[in-house]
């Protein structure tokens, strides 16, 4: 193979550090080289996937350590789908930001697109290792580009969403270690095949505390509640690309670990009901708590979190149908929440105003934006011909199906709750009295366009044609759900 | 005059639960002062002591009674069942290099903090809230 997995977390890592040096030669090299960088990352993905569609799961030893010593990375049609999303959603939020950014000061936009390229790689990291210490090394990559990012803005408030993260973040990373070690001790392994193969011999005692540990680190990462206090800070105050990436990338990467550690390295009985009961308090407090921002910043994140617990209820339905929609909707979501904050931060760059009042008859200023998010709102909350309706339906179907009626009440519940403050900011829009002012004075760039462009593209393509995406979706899931195909393939692939 | 390794290996079982005791009385105390302590530098002093705690559990976890140092050197090939658990170090290492990234990250945010707020209590960082 000329192309490996392993390309995705090098290349990302030499240009990052080449970068510093780079700008000394060309002034926009910062800017350009991460583009490159990620476009790569989207044909690596694009390579491997038709490669395992072909000759089955990659898992690529490193260093030259076979599968249970040494660290490998794993493309399954379930890790390959995510990190090819991933990927993708990468490159378009840099091109959205490429333009954006040049408002800043030159010596920043260097960092700035350092730790936004580490982030993306650390997460696709997350996706495709097979080693659970491994999975920690890149949790933490992407944990302190994420901190500085939200501290990337000198401010006041920066500073303060900045270490109220790193603070969560350490708790994180110190039970993540914790759990780790209880695996280690009880296994003697640190590879996730080899630890799901000798799960069952460990006592059960044991095995609850060390799930306990993962659950409340890995809840962290995806915002799981109650341990999701920093997201809103966290969304509001960093760069608005960097917000979409959290929304895009991060909260996949964090629910892909959940479910990772969740589904293949545990067996234990009943940790399902508590993915649902945990999703759907997330999910309902977060929409509450969405109800009354003022911030529009902050009722994206919101939303986020609640679309969060929605994915969480549905893994934690568990049956093959529901494992479909929760990987439909992290999609959905990613794309979506994407489109919403980019977006969102043009009406914030133009009014300098992040409060949800400052909108009223914005959409004759940003004619263009401003259709972009009302599409993405009635998206999100699930109308038909978009693609945000197919998640939400198959959701509820297998909801249905397993009988959980109170599922079905709620989600529909919170629906409503969603289309009660979305289609508030789309009358803001639309339909309140315009205030005098002059006209936009930052109009949308051509590639900040090109990009919400595509995700709206997209929106509109899938809603209509689900059958384009479903079929990779459906292996996803199986591979997923299929844990012996996975520890056996592991354990017996020699490259 | 008893030398070391006879000493060591006598009083094995002691050494085992001051190791040990040591490390989750750290890693408690890294917690008290996270959770308790109201000054910024404080609170990030408690995260590294609970690192270093894990970190010294996760070394008394890897050690084999009577072991070795896991390297392979000429005469000693057949080492491998004298050695401690390699592992366990070799996380530890990455693990110390990702506490230090933290924390002087952790303290470079306390600096912009203070400056902002002219203040290092963090009761009274409170522009943020739910």
């Amino acid at each position: 193979m000329v192309i490996t997995p392993v390309h995705y977390i090098v290349a990302p890592l030499i240009a990052a550090f080449a970068i510093p040096l780079l700008t000394k030669i060309h002034k926009d090299a910062a800017r350009i080289v991460p583009g490159i960088v990620l476009f790569y990352n989207v044909v690596i993905s694009f390579f491997l996937m038709n490669h395992i569609a072909e000759h089955g799961m990659i898992s690529e030893t490193l260093a030259g350590w076979e599968a249970p010593w040494g660290i490998n990375l794993v493309v399954t049609p379930f890790t390959g789908f995510l990190a090819t999303m991933v990927s993708i959603l990468g490159f378009i939020i840099w091109l959205y930001g490429y333009r954006f950014k040049r408002t800043l000061k030159g010596g920043e936009v260097k960092f700035y697109e350092i730790l936004q390229m580490m982030m993306i790689a650390g997460s696709i990291g997350i996706i495709i290792t097979g080693d659970i210490f491994n999975m920690f090394v890149f949790i933490e990559i992407v944990g302190i580009s994420a901190f500085s990012l939200t501290a990337f803005y000198r401010s006041r408030d920066g500073a303060e969403a900045g270490f109220k993260y790193l603070l969560i973040g350490g708790f994180a990373s110190a039970f993540l270690l914790l759990g780790i070690l209880i695996i280690y001790t009880q296994t003697g392994t640190l590879n996730m095949a080899q630890i799901a193969e000798r799960m069952p011999e460990v006592p059960q005692q044991m095995k609850i505390i060390a799930l306990v540990f993962f659950l409340v680190a890995l809840g962290i990462e995806a915002e799981m509640f109650p341990l999701n206090g920093w997201a809103p800070d966290a969304y509001s105050q960093a760069p608005s690309p960097t917000s979409a990436t959290f929304a895009a990338v991060v909260s996949v990467a964090g629910v892909y670990a959940l479910i990772r550690v969740v589904f293949t390295m545990f067996d234990v009985e009943g940790v399902n009901n508590y993915l649902m009961v945990m999703g759907f308090v997330t999910m309902l407090i977060a929409e509450i708590a969405a109800i009354s921002q003022k911030n529009l910043k902050r009722m994206l994140a919101y939303s986020s979190i609640g679309q969060v617990g929605l994915i969480l209820i549905s893994f934690g339905i568990g049956s093959n149908l529901a494992v479909f929609g929760a990987l439909f909707l992290m999609l959905n979501h990613s794309v979506i929440k994407s489109l919403l904050f980019m977006a969102g931060s043009y009406f914030i760059y133009n009014t300098d105003d992040k409060r949800i009042t400052a909108l009223n008859g914005i959409h004759k200023k940003l004619p263009i934006v401003s259709f972009f998010f009302a599409l993405g709102s009635l998206a999100i909350i699930g109308f038909p011909p978009f693609s945000g309706f197919w998640s939400k339906f198959y959701i509820l179907i297998s909801a249905a199906n397993e009988k959980y009626i109170f599922l079905i009440i709620g989600i529909l519940l919170v629906t409503i709750i969603e289309l009660t403050y979305y289609l508030r900011v789309v009358g803001r829009i639309y339909f309140a009295k315009e205030e005098e002012g002059e006209p936009a004075s930052h109009r949308p760039s051509i590639n900040a366009l090109v990009a919400m462009s595509s995700l709206a593209l997209f929106i509109i393509v899938i809603g209509v044609y689900p059958d384009l995406i479903m079929p990779h979706i459906q292996n996803a899931a199986d591979a997923l759900l299929d844990k012996t195909n996975y520890i056996q393939q592991i354990l017996s692939v020699k490259n | 005059m008893m030398d070391f390794q006879t000493l060591f290996e006598q009083n094995i079982e002691i050494i085992t639960i001051a190791v040990y005791g040591t490390a989750i009385a750290l890693i408690v105390i890294g917690l008290y002062a996270v959770l308790m302590k109201k000054h910024l530098v404080k609170i990030v002093i408690g995260l590294s002591i609970m690192d270093a705690g894990i970190h010294l559990l996760f070394v008394a976890v890897g050690y084999i009674s009577g072991g070795t140092a896991p390297i392979f050197s000429p005469g000693s090939e057949n080492a491998a069942t004298t050695m401690v658990d390699p592992v366990p170090q070799a996380l530890v290492l990455t693990a110390i290099v990702i506490g230090f990234a933290v924390t002087a990250l952790a303290l470079s945010l306390v600096i912009r903090l203070y400056k902002h707020h002219h203040t290092a209590n963090i009761d009274q960082l409170n522009s943020l809230k739910w």
